[in-house]
């Protein structure tokens, strides 16, 4: 009991300085690969994983689904599954992303295009579904949500593809926290640009926001086998990498980054001036940099194990201090660790295989914490014995990787686990136990 | 030292006694931003209605404050301490008050609010002092300081600006007599459209001003 006070005490304590922190000019993001708008940075012991998972046909209830795992060591319920809410239908469940204020979790399907709002602020442990999305398609031709991405009071949705062709060429559609669509902004296709999106991110201090690039609904939903035996479709992958205005929302540079750049990341450290990406099919490192003269450039930094074995490079995280970066690679399994102390050229320090596949891979604000899941797409995982679908928590001491728990997706009968987010407890809404108070829905 | 450096230097006791963050340097941008008029501002939702009190406690409408003029709106509550939070958005709501001032195309044309999210403490008089502090002896733009009647009038306001007030579960922040909340100011048109919302990151009073020519310009058009 003493312990589980402590460590309440120790939240809220995290909590309350978080918010410190976000008041701050000098801070800049949430657990590292969030928005920098997100509010309740959560630099304490996380209460939860939140774990978007893609429905199996013929396995539990066969849907997409947001589970809940208890994170907290703290908790009798450390390491297990503690709550499920199932949409009821397939769409190919894929990212999630929080709003500003952290009220809700937006989970998106690739296949169907929906969009699900999920209230995580009213009971942490069990978030609700609390409204369906379905005009992304209608309302502006794009297909696909991908990245979910918190501007104030709004979320940036880039598409992944397009409802007339179900090719690359897409754009990012922007919604208030209602619900409501409030404007479109198409990828760019001249001055080299390849009209391709996929990941989204923002760094406020230089007022630019970073795009990058990978394929279309034809190939995503595509079985990779088949894919890969196909030259025409292989073509048919983002190479290019957009710097955008943010204020203005409008395309300023376009870099060339072959092979599919993926996930984006800043580096959170003050002062510094550069991303990082990883390119799938090139499996490359790529910094997104200033100049001495201020102009953005981009350059290949390093590479990710043997490219020439293709080992898709998926999921990356940057640690909060920008000195180190972990990326997944799918198709081999492996977690790497890189050095960033010298951004321009990144050391690989530390490898291991955590699983026959692996794809997401989030870690906890001061980085003693990794957590890694397994599913990459529906027609992308492995088949047979090494479809393994799980989540699988770790420690990290600096120089090894040691389990801390694991879930077993198709034991529990979940299905494929894709993107992970981190939750708390520690906080709950002033006022809620106003009458009348209206839930997130009808807001 | 320029203009915009000796307005800070004059604010940066803040009326409250609070010590507030030198945004001396917050003009000192790190780019480039875009010219007023060659963007456009979304319309993200309304500014939602609700009761308000003003001063001297008289009920009012809150969109006889939104609509109208151009207008900047803030939420604090007046015993906020952090330096980075509530004294920080009054602080430079009046450094744009200031500018503003100067402008004699957006002196006429603005309104700067701010709207209390505590009700139990900050009454029609609290709210006065508050103002004197920030009013007393400068001119500029009309600046209105607003409360509400109860919790029960705020939360649907709050909700409908999307600003979120939280407590720690285990009561340290209420027993302390915080609302943590994460800073907001709200740039509105004279419809009564919010067309952009500043957190800490986006809170620079260069990139503020052209949003409201921006909106200026807009009406011309």
């Amino acid at each position: 009991m003493l312990r589980a006070s402590i460590s309440s005490m120790w939240l809220a304590a995290a909590w309350l300085a978080s918010f410190t922190l976000i008041a701050s000019p000098g801070a800049t993001a949430d657990e590292t690969c969030n928005s920098p708008y997100i509010g309740n940075l959560i630099k304490g012991q996380e209460d939860y994983v939140y774990v978007w998972t893609l429905g199996i046909e013929g396995l539990g209830d066969g849907s997409d689904k947001l589970v809940t795992i208890d994170a907290n060591p703290a908790s009798k319920t450390y390491g297990k599954v503690i709550h499920k809410v199932s949409v009821g239908r397939r769409g190919e469940a894929h990212h999630m992303g929080l709003t500003d204020d952290r009220r809700a979790l937006w989970a998106g399907g690739l296949d169907d295009s929906r969009i699900y709002v999920f209230d995580i602020a009213k009971n942490p442990a069990k978030p609700r579904l609390v409204k369906t999305i379905t005009d992304l398609s209608a309302k502006t031709g794009y297909v696909g949500p991908h990245t979910f991405y918190a501007l104030p009071g709004r979320v940036l949705v880039q598409g992944l593809s397009n409802s007339q062709d179900r090719g690359g060429v897409t754009g990012i559609a922007v919604y208030n926290n209602q619900g409501k669509i409030v404007a479109r902004y198409p990828m760019p296709t001249e001055g080299g640009g390849d009209g391709y999106g996929y990941d989204i991110a923002i760094n406020p201090k230089k007022n630019v926001l970073l795009t990058s690039s990978f394929a279309g609904k034809q190939n995503y939903m595509t079985s990779l086998g088949k894919l890969v035996k196909d030259p025409e479709a292989m073509k048919h992958f983002g190479n290019t990498m957009v710097l955008w205005d943010l204020k203005a929302m409008k395309p300023t540079k376009i870099f060339s980054v072959p092979g599919a750049p993926l996930e984006i990341r800043w580096s959170l450290n003050s002062g510094d001036n550069w991303a990082v990406t990883a390119t799938a099919l090139t499996s490359k490192i790529w910094l997104i940099k200033q100049d001495a003269k201020g102009d953005w450039q981009a350059q290949a930094v390093a590479d990710i194990g043997d490219a020439s074995k293709i080992p898709l490079p998926v999921d990356i995280s940057i640690r909060a201090d920008g000195k180190g970066l972990w990326v997944n690679t799918f198709m081999d399994g492996k977690t790497h660790y890189f050095d960033l102390t010298n951004p321009e050229k990144p050391v690989q320090t530390f490898e291991k295989v955590t699983g026959k596949q692996v794809n997401m891979i989030s870690q906890s604000w001061n980085g003693e914490r990794v957590y890694i899941s397994s599913s990459l797409l529906a027609n992308w995982d492995k088949t047979g014995t090494d479809d393994e679908q799980f989540v699988r928590a770790f420690h990290w001491d600096g120089k090894e990787l040691s389990p801390a728990f694991e879930v077993d997706f198709l034991k529990e009968k979940l299905g494929r686990a894709h993107h992970m987010k981190l939750g708390s407890k520690a906080l709950k809404m002033a006022f809620d136990d106003v009458p009348g108070r209206p839930p997130l829905a009808s807001r | 030292m320029n203009a915009g450096l000796l307005v800070v230097a004059s604010l940066l006791s803040a009326p409250s006694g609070v010590a507030v963050q030198d945004v001396g340097k917050a003009d000192e941008l790190g780019f480039v931003p875009p010219a007023p008029g060659s963007y456009v501002l979304q319309h993200i939702l309304r500014a939602p209605e609700g009761p308000v009190l003003d001063v001297r406690g008289q009920p009012r409408r809150l969109s006889r404050f939104t609509t109208g003029k151009i207008t900047l709106l803030s939420l604090i509550y007046t015993s906020c301490g952090d330096g980075s939070g509530c004294p920080l958005a009054s602080h430079l709501l009046a450094q744009l008050r200031e500018r503003a001032d100067g402008n004699e195309k957006l002196r006429s044309r603005l309104r700067f609010v701010t709207l209390s999210f505590d009700p139990d403490n900050d009454t029609p008089e609290a709210m006065r002092v508050y103002a004197d502090g920030y009013l007393s002896g400068r001119t500029g733009p009309p600046w209105n300081f607003l409360t509400t009647r109860s919790r029960r009038e705020l939360v649907p306001v709050l909700n409908g600006f999307g600003q979120d007030v939280w407590m720690a579960v285990d009561g340290s922040s209420e027993k302390a007599g915080k609302l943590p909340h994460l800073l907001k100011a709200f740039l509105i048109d004279r419809h009564g459209w919010i067309r952009e919302i500043y957190t800490t990151s986006f809170f620079q009073p260069l990139v503020v001003l052209n949003d409201m020519t921006t909106l200026l310009l807009e009406e011309q058009h």
